[in-house]
């Protein structure tokens, strides 16, 4: 056996990657996924693996977990857990170890489980199969563990079939099953990607507790920054299949050292200059990850980096040693000015935002006319079912909410899924039509317009979608593509189509050449380049953008924000921008509307409402965000909200929250509370910081 | 208007790299459907084998030249490697290889004309119904479910009984039943489509329904109705085959393969083999190359679309 | 589940009602009407007025059909005047043998199908799958009688070891005494079947095998065998229930020229008997059963899918 021997069990960890990689077999090459991987996890602690798509972070806990997908196999280095070499020993004692030992959380829990067996089945599988518990005791001990992991009524759940769960719910499953068998390593492999934030808050303090109860280590794979701020001890940065820096989380946040992690502090939007209300640009990170089929030689972001010499491109360079290890040749220097270097610097930041584009908040607002008004908007859906089709209930996805938008500004909407924000848009731009209410577009009613009229309305709202991809025939070209709302609304002849269709892709920062292109050929970033690109070409006045960026990794979102922002500067845009992400929203909006269950709940300046927040709801909203200041305590307050969104079937009477909120009373279920105030308007009963909002009023 | 020379912010910043395949060359969708298609092998197979069937079927005769009208009672039964007719004769002392010639042409020309005629059919229905919907989805989608439910060999056969099978009718007769298949193909792929977000987002602009049909999802659609036809081809040769067999085939001197296995069933027991088995390995042939030129295509069409 | 119920029932009511129409308008375009179709072309202008009148076939069309209607719901099918028996009665002799031939294959085809399939989704893009998709290739492109033929000439000519006739026995209970006679149909019925449904089975255990929950038991330390039978097996295999269904048409189809060829006496073999005579009561009530069969068949397997598949089962019923 190769493992150490001469370590003893205290100091050794408990899993030790040394010098693996790990290679993708395709029909055409190989992928190189994993190249020189080392990293260590002791007992009972923290390692966060973070890194963008295609970093390897995922790879490396399926290396571990000996899962890799089809062609995948560990081709070299060594997998140690608890000191023996998991690629050496038989398959049935890693199958053991596997199901005993380690456990693993996968991303998505609306997919990770058996859709045809029983809950209670799937958790006690590992229990029968390698503990050989009885049918009965398995039984009993899967209804205890569904508890410890939150469930309620566990002995009614074990009976039940995962489609009958919600998200979160079946997150909590998987988290049991996984810890069923008491393992000493847990891999979280992005455990809450998929779920909304409030659920994101509460499925990471549970794994925080179980971590604790149950004295186990966890590997927490994630591309999210403050996931990993908030809960690892240790922290490995992976760029392009490599390990490029690890530290102790809190010197790591601190103080970066490689170049690709403090850029990619840089690109969060968390790190433009709140105070002052006027955000800076993003940093963001040039151009694209390299294709792992052909790597490159040197440092594999050297390509991308603002440091890099030379000297980078050719040298191979490994992790340096210490506690705090990195693999640059052009390190930021130690120790970093500021305590927390989140905020950029002015290298950093080479153009403050165009003066044009500055305004103060509030000061513009009710001057200009709105471009958008939107008033007591209604929209439910026919639950339709049956032999014949017999409205079944209503859906009530829109109920009420009024707002306006203004030449030049950006109107956030922010909230969870299924708060409506995305009907909202769609009901904008006139995909849908409301149930009631008015939508008035540059003072026009466009319920009185005529068919005619109406098309030549829409040119004046344009929608950018999420996945520009979907939202693109596959089968057209760039410029058959981005000519084809030109051509809808008779706008000039052929020749100018063209010149236009050039101009736009000059306006997105791509170049010309891509024309002939189909859109498969595109990455993400460069796809919402083109969606925008799209929404541009009739010369809206407004665009709604559905989650722009909710698919790109950070550093791309970067460069998709800024465009976004550089535009909206040049052209005069208003934009209604709506995400779940709060942190991107109060980076670009100027106000933002808060969104639950069909309901405007909060809306005003975005600085306020983020930073004074009057509703529950936006404060619990706030609290569950993952902050990536790893000093900020991770507070339990009072307004973490509990429960499960209620069916909007049957949304709730009086105020909608009233059945997750901390504050609740009678009068919440009777009447409901209408939106009052000001500039900051709030629709509760009890809002909070009434003291300072008043204070602020005389 | 502004221009690239006038863009605030960092021109460097803002100018992403283009795409990492500019690289590759810039080709057309058909194109790399087409290095798809040539890529797999069994679907070449496919080609060769009907072109070499339908080759031998349609320009043989120009240089074999046989008698397929008159009977020949004198050189009835001929074994192969008889001179003059290097794969025998019949029991009516038809030249055996000059009838596969003559009912290849049959077997082929039916199979294609009614493969076609049905996906035609089916298309339109199945085009009509997916994209209006509501009641009159409802309604057509029963009629098809109606039809279904009817198994085809039974239909043909009632069919068969009513009208003389010449060729055309054939055609019209397996073309009439069997666009169910397809009708039912195309009315998914209309209503998947049309709930395609690259719909919605021409909607959003201002556009009608009407270019959603022809820019959107025909050229979208496409792909499955071709991919469909190729098998209806070989379905249709199958049931000509199986009509011949059940005696309500196409009558002589007029011949088609399947017609020329189901006599040839009759001579198993007195020997005839070249009777039986040309005919029976030209079906297989052709019916398998219909299918893997069906499964080439389909990857063909489903690979160009796939992203990187 | 209730609701589907409710509504899979009403489409397979409305789909027998459409069948009954195309019957209908089909003995409507007869040559020469119904009432030659029935009677023959020897009848007499006379004869043929008669029975015009008798069948109610000289009202409105609309009546003519509800009459057609309720004698079909007396079991009133028609007569064979070739035959000299109602047609309800010939029938009703033979629809039990095709239904055992039926059975016995599909039984045949599911037990031989699915193993096949499993082996070649676990065993993908290798020769084992490499083999049987070729056979499978080869065998739907095989016309069936030729299959058939194939079969006979290995069993019983080359090597004889089984019986090239079906059993000919009048009631389902002679038929069965015979069971040697019976293999050949069966197996050629089933050959084709074996082939459409390996590959089904082989494409629904491939889809499974790649859902994330197959990783998810696999991280569980679940041996391969567990994985593939426990977990993939039962996901994989309901769609196989609807298949069944749906491939009834074509079984029927098949049953009718392996009938005929093995000289088997079911329907099928009726069928054709009386196509070659003309025989059109007894044609269109063969076509009407058929469909009858067909429908109630795709309903049952509707059924049973939807009771053995729990995100069927208790849909709309969440905890």
């Amino acid at each position: 056996m190769s493992a150490p021997t001469d370590s003893t069990d205290r100091s050794r960890p408990l899993l030790e990657l040394r010098h693996v990689s790990t290679d993708i077999a395709l029909r055409k090459g190989t992928v190189h996924a994993l190249a020189d991987i080392n990293l260590e996890v002791q007992a009972g602690q923290v390692l966060g693996v973070v890194g963008e798509s295609g970093s390897g972070k995922t790879m490396t806990a399926l290396s571990v977990m000996g899962l890799l997908p089809a062609g995948g196999s560990v081709v070299g280095g060594e997998i140690l857990f608890d000191g023996r070499d998991l690629r050496s020993l038989p398959p049935e004692e890693v199958r053991r170890i596997r199901g005993v030992e380690m456990g693993m959380v996968f991303q998505d829990p609306f997919t990770s489980l058996n859709p045809t067996m029983r809950i209670g089945a799937q958790v006690a599988e590992p229990l029968r199969v390698h503990q050989g518990v009885g049918k009965a005791a398995a039984r009993d001990q899967a209804i205890e563990i569904l508890r410890r992991v939150g469930m309620p009524r566990p002995d009614k759940i074990v009976d039940d079939y995962p489609h009958q769960l919600s998200g979160g719910m079946r997150q909590r499953v998987v988290i049991a099953m996984a810890l069923v068998c008491s393992p000493r390593l847990l891999i979280a492999d992005e455990p809450t990607t998929a779920l909304d934030v409030t659920t994101q808050r509460q499925i990471l303090d549970l794994i925080d507790d179980l971590r604790d109860e149950f004295g186990m280590a966890l590997v927490l794979v994630t591309h999210d920054l403050g996931v990993i701020a908030s809960r690892a001890d240790r922290v490995a940065v992976m760029y392009a299949g490599r390990v490029v820096e690890t530290a102790a989380t809190a010197d790591l946040f601190r103080a970066p050292r490689h170049r690709y992690t403090e850029a990619l502090m840089q690109s969060l939007p968390e790190a433009a200059d709140h105070d002052t209300g006027a955000k800076g640009r993003l940093y963001s990170i040039p151009g694209l990850p390299p294709d792992l089929s052909r790597p490159p030689t040197g440092c594999r972001f050297a390509p991308r980096c603002r440091f890099a010499t030379a000297e980078c491109r050719t040298t191979e360079v490994v992790l340096s040693t210490g506690d705090h290890q990195h693999a640059c040749l052009h390190p930021v220097t130690v120790p970093a000015p500021a305590p927390i270097s989140l905020r950029p610097g002015p290298a950093v930041v080479p153009t403050p935002a165009p003066a044009l584009g500055v305004r103060e908040p509030g000061e513009r607002a009710p001057k200009a006319p709105a471009i958008l008004s939107i008033r007591g908007l209604v929209k439910n859906y026919e639950a339709a079912g049956g032999a014949l089709r017999r409205a079944t209930g209503q859906v009530s996805a829109v109920a009420g909410v009024s707002f306006e938008v203004h030449p030049g500004e950006t109107l956030g909407l922010v909230g969870e899924s299924g708060c409506g924000k995305s009907t909202v848009g769609r009901l904008a731009v006139g995909l849908e039509v409301p149930t009631e209410g008015q939508i008035v577009l540059d003072g026009t009613d466009i319920a009185t317009l005529d068919r005619r009229e109406r098309r030549l309305m829409r040119r004046q709202v344009q929608l950018m979608f999420q996945d520009s991809y979907a939202a693109m025939n596959p089968r057209m070209r760039v410029d058959a593509i981005l000519a084809e709302p030109l051509q809808i609304q008779h706008v000039g002849d052929a020749s100018a189509r063209r010149a236009r269709v050039t101009t736009l892709l000059d306006q997105v920062g791509l170049s010309r050449r891509v024309l002939e292109r189909y859109p498969h050929e595109f990455s993400g970033g460069q796809l919402q380049r083109l969606g925008l690109a799209r929404s541009l070409a009739l010369q809206p006045r407004l665009i709604v953008g559905d989650e722009p960026v909710s698919a790109l990794d950070v550093s791309i979102q970067a460069q998709v924000l800024n465009l976004m922002r550089d535009l909206q500067h040049e052209l005069g845009l208003a934009y209604v921008f709506i995400s779940h992400d709060l942190s991107v929203v109060d980076y670009m909006s100027d106000r933002i509307g808060v969104m639950y269950l069909g309901k405007l709940v909060e809306v005003g300046p975005a600085h306020e409402v983020v930073r004074s927040a009057r509703h529950p709801y936006t404060q619990a909203l706030i609290d569950a965000v993952p902050s990536v200041d790893p000093n900020a305590v991770t507070r339990r307050t009072d307004t973490t909200i509990r429960g499960e969104l209620p069916s909007a079937l049957s949304p709730p009477s009086g105020c909608r929250f009233r059945t997750r909120c901390p504050l609740a009373t009678e009068t919440c279920a009777t009447t409901e509370p209408p939106l009052t105030g000001d500039v900051h308007q709030v629709a509760c009963h009890f809002p909070l910081r009434v003291e300072s909002a008043e204070a602020a009023r005389a | 208007m502004t221009t690239s020379a006038d863009m605030t912010g960092t021109p460097g910043e803002r100018a992403e790299q283009p795409p990492d395949a500019d690289d590759a060359p810039v080709r057309g969708l058909w194109r790399q459907g087409v290095e798809v298609f040539c890529e797999d092998r069994l679907a070449l197979v496919g080609v060769a084998i009907f072109l070499l069937l339908a080759g031998v079927c349609f320009l043989g005769p120009l240089f074999y030249h046989t008698d397929q009208v008159h009977t020949d009672l004198a050189a009835v039964f001929l074994s192969p490697g008889a001179p003059g007719h290097p794969l025998g004769t019949d029991g009516v002392g038809y030249d055996q290889l000059g009838r596969l010639m003559l009912g290849g042409q049959t077997s082929i020309i039916v199979g294609l004309a009614a493969g076609v005629l049905a996906t035609a059919v089916g298309t339109v229905w199945g085009a009509v119904a997916g994209f209006v919907g509501g009641w009159v989805d409802a309604a057509m989608m029963r009629v098809v479910d109606a039809m279904m439910a009817i198994p085809s060999l039974f239909l043909f056969m009632l069919m068969a009984t009513i009208v003389t099978p010449t060729v055309p009718m054939l055609i019209l007769i397996i073309g009439a039943f069997a666009w169910l298949g397809p009708a039912r193909l195309v009315r998914g792929e209309a209503l998947t489509l049309r709930a395609r977000e690259y719909i919605q987002a021409m909607r959003s602009m201002g556009g009608t329904g009407g270019r959603a049909v022809r820019r959107h999802i025909v050229p979208n659609a496409i792909g499955t109705v071709i991919v469909n036809a190729t098998f209806q081809v070989a379905d249709a040769i199958l049931y000509v085959a199986y009509l011949s067999f059940l005696g309500l085939g196409v009558p002589p001197p007029a011949a088609n393969w399947g017609g020329m296995l189901a006599d040839g069933l009759a001579d198993t027991y007195s020997g005839h083999w070249w009777l039986l088995y040309p005919p029976g390995i030209a079906i297989i042939l052709i019916v398998l190359a219909c299918n893997f030129i069906g499964g080439g295509l389909r990857d063909a069409f489903e690979v160009r679309l796939r992203r990187r | 589940m209730v609701r589907y119920l409710t509504m899979r029932l009403g489409q397979a009511l409305i789909v027998v009602v459409l069948v009954t129409v195309i019957t209908f308008v089909i003995l409507h375009v007869l040559p020469g009407g119904a009432a030659r179709a029935t009677l023959g072309k020897d009848a007499t202008l006379d004869q043929l007025a008669a029975f015009n009148h008798d069948m109610g076939y000289d009202q409105s069309l609309v009546r003519q059909y509800f009459l057609y209607v309720g004698r079909l719901l007396h079991g009133d099918l028609g007569y064979s005047y070739q035959l000299n028996q109602s047609v309800t009665e010939a029938i009703g002799q033979r629809l039990p043998k095709t239904m055992l031939l039926s059975l016995l294959s599909t039984l045949l085809a599911v037990v031989v199908a699915i193993p096949l399939g499993v082996i070649q989704a676990v065993r993908r893009n290798r020769w084992p799958d490499y083999t049987i998709t070729s056979l499978s290739l080869l065998a739907y492109a095989t016309p069936i009688f030729f299959l058939g033929l194939m079969m006979i000439i290995l069993f019983s000519q080359v090597w004889p070891i089984l019986p090239a006739e079906a059993p000919q026995g009048f009631t389902l209970g002679e038929v069965l005494s015979d069971p040697a006679g019976l293999i050949l149909p069966t197996i050629t019925l089933a050959i084709v079947t074996i082939a459409v449904y390996s590959r089904y089975v082989r494409s629904s255990m491939i889809d499974n095998l790649n859902e994330n929950y197959v990783r998810t038991a696999r991280s569980k330390g679940m041996p391969e065998w567990r994985v593939v039978l426990v977990h993939t097996l039962r996901n994989g295999l309901f769609p196989v229930i609807t298949l069944l269904g749906m491939y009834l048409p074509a079984l029927f189809s098949g049953a009718l020229v392996v009938e005929s060829l093995f000289n088997f006496p079911g329907m099928g073999r009726l069928f054709w008997q009386s196509a070659l005579k003309r025989d059109f009561p007894i044609l269109l009530g063969v076509t009407l059963i058929i469909s009858v069969a067909t429908v109630l068949g795709t309903l049952v397997a509707d059924l049973l899918y939807a009771a053995v598949d729990p995100r069927v089962r208790l849909r709309g019923r969440a905890s």
